[in-house]
């Protein structure tokens, strides 16, 4: 069954889009993070143009984040002042990163800079979640019980001014880092149609020192904001989110998550993150292919102007 | 279809009768093709003071209507002339301004380095003819009907550029056109029946942009243009496609904020509803 998206203008079948949906929603009730960065890549793929891709996924995030938000809140799992301040950074980011999109959009650049981005970032990501699952993994075969090392690290950036008590997350650091950390994650949202979850957490571990357990409750909530920041900017300056396209993949993202969700409780958290971070890697490698490979035709068509 | 084919035979009818009143003038000539039904008194009545035209022509449907099930058309266009004759059939979509972006080579990275722009590029473009255009147009009509190559040679560049170059962003503009149907051919074929009806499919693609475009018809006889109609075809979403595209060019901020809301209350209660299954 084939459905016309007015802003894409194009047809498209539905269930490929409510497939893709499902799987970013698989994703993120697996992962705890949404399924933005295979989706975006995923949809440009299939032809949507990416500056309706990037933006209608951003109108998809928020639906993905409040429901995943309402089971986080409930149990208390948001360090609310946290969020303000990474939010603050964010809102910001993300509103740099829309104009940024603009801009690159009129050269026409976007494709290629969303491209190179995703390469850099996923392989990063996937690199580092491999080399970790992977160091555990051994670890915990050679030494069963690993004692329990300081809370966390102490680096140069905890001597930043500005500090501020974070009781929620026993943090006492300069407000400056998770606002910078919102300000970066606020710009990728912006530019890659993401909500930024699988840097953030992985950043409000290891960069922050956050516990765990407060860490995918507190993402939600900042990216629940940023996300909607995104889908208003680009509405109002590009007219670029399609909301046929986002709900389909919201719809398909409902019946995903909780599949996604049951999934996770039945495997080890080490193989869980080592297949993450072999999908992470697989959708990296498919894009650099795209971007080493001579072109099945280098032409494209850029903006289309009616002149009055 | 089948009002296609109504329309059609009534179209027929029509211009059977007053050729027939023009046969009556002119002297007399067996129509072997006219239906047994055909109304008495319209011919014995005395001949009007109306001339025939030369060549007549309808479309399937008035206008394309991009709904939410539009997966793109075929129009029928058909018509009927005096022969002898040929007819060439122009559809044009409305001009504007192309950017084509060139991927080039850039340390092992294919980017989009190159880029032109054109004005008066049509949105779409199909020429059909009943003969071969270079036989039609051995003698020269002059310039005005064009193949898809005079077409697009007269599309001129924004900006300046090594003619060379030019050329072959042209035809890379072409390239991408074709293939996403919207020069559906180098030139299409008008089949005639009965030596004077013709017709011909336009094939429309999904991915066609909005406008009037413009549909032409020639007879030519002898590579001479003798007749040429023409008429507006109105390309365009309707409903609830018109509405949405509307709101999102007209009012981005609160199109955004309608969107934010929407994925607020599906996630919500998406949420809710699938966690108590």
């Amino acid at each position: 069954m084939e459905i016309y998206l007015p802003i894409a203008e194009q047809s498209i079948n539905v269930f490929l889009l409510l497939g893709l949906g499902g799987v970013a929603g698989l994703l993120a009730g697996m992962f705890g993070v949404g399924g933005g960065f295979l989706a975006t890549p995923l949809l440009i793929f299939v032809g949507i143009p990416p500056a309706v891709a990037v933006a209608s996924q951003a109108n998809q995030v928020i639906a993905n984040s409040v429901s995943s938000l309402q089971v986080q809140w409930r149990r208390g799992n948001v360090d609310l002042r946290m969020g303000l301040v990474l939010l603050l950074g964010g809102i910001v980011g993300s509103s740099v990163g829309v104009t940024l999109f603009t801009y690159l959009k009129r050269i026409g650049q976007i494709d290629f800079v969303i491209a190179v981005l995703y390469v850099v970032m996923l392989s990063t990501i996937g690199g580092l979640m491999a080399f970790e699952s992977l160091r555990t993994y051994f670890r915990h075969k050679r030494h069963p019980e690993t004692p329990r090392g300081k809370l966390h690290q102490h680096y140069m950036v905890h001597r930043l001014p500005w500090k501020m008590r974070f009781y929620k997350s026993k943090l006492y650091i300069s407000a400056f880092l998770p606002m910078g950390l919102g300000f970066v994650i606020g710009i990728l949202s912006a530019i890659l149609g993401v909500g930024g979850g699988f840097v953030l957490v992985p950043a409000m571990i290891y960069l922050l020192g956050m516990p765990t357990s407060v860490v995918i409750g507190t993402s939600n909530f900042q990216v629940l904001f940023v996300a909607a920041n995104v889908t208003f900017l680009q509405s109002a300056t590009n007219g670029t989110v399609d909301v046929v396209l986002a709900l389909l993949l919201i719809l398909g993202g409902v019946v995903g998550a909780p599949v996604g969700a049951r999934l996770a409780a039945k495997m080890p958290g080490v193989v869980l993150r080592g297949l993450m971070a072999l999908l992470i890697l697989g959708v990296a490698a498919q894009l650099l292919v795209e971007l080493l490979r001579a072109p099945y035709s280098p032409y494209s068509l850029g903006l289309r102007e009616v002149l009055k | 279809m089948i009002r296609a084919g109504l329309l059609s035979l009534s179209l027929v009818t029509a211009t059977l009768l007053s050729a027939g009143a023009l046969a009556q003038q002119a002297g007399p000539r067996v129509d072997p093709g006219a239906p047994p039904s055909l109304p008495g008194p319209a011919i014995e009545a005395p001949a009007p003071a109306v001339v025939a035209p030369d060549l007549v022509m309808d479309l399937s449907a008035p206008r394309v209507s991009i709904t939410s099930a539009f997966q793109g058309e075929k129009l029928l266009l058909f018509g009927m002339f005096d022969p002898p004759g040929e007819v060439v059939v122009v559809v044009s979509g409305p001009p504007a301004r192309e950017t084509v972006l060139r991927k080039e080579r850039f340390l092992y990275l294919w980017l989009n380095t190159g880029r032109q722009a054109f004005d008066d590029v049509p949105a779409y473009y199909y020429i059909a003819a009943s003969q071969p255009l270079q036989r039609l147009l051995a003698r020269g009509t002059g310039g005005e009907i064009l193949s898809l190559e005079d077409r697009m040679s007269t599309v001129h560049a924004a900006t300046p550029r090594a003619s060379a170059e030019l050329a072959r962003f042209r035809s890379g503009l072409v390239e991408v056109k074709r293939r996403e149907g919207l020069f559906p051919a180098d030139i299409g074929q008008v089949s005639i029946q009965a030596n004077r009806l013709f017709r011909v499919d336009l094939p429309f693609p999904s991915r066609l942009p909005e406008g009037v475009y413009d549909v032409r018809a020639y007879l030519l006889r002898d590579g001479k243009i003798v007749a040429a109609v023409s008429r507006p075809l109105p390309v365009s979403k309707v409903g609830f496609n018109a509405q949405l595209a509307g709101w999102a060019g007209r009012e981005g901020a609160l199109y955004g904020l309608g969107a934010i809301l929407m994925a607020l209350l599906v996630g919500w209660l998406g949420g809710a509803v699938v966690r108590r299954l």
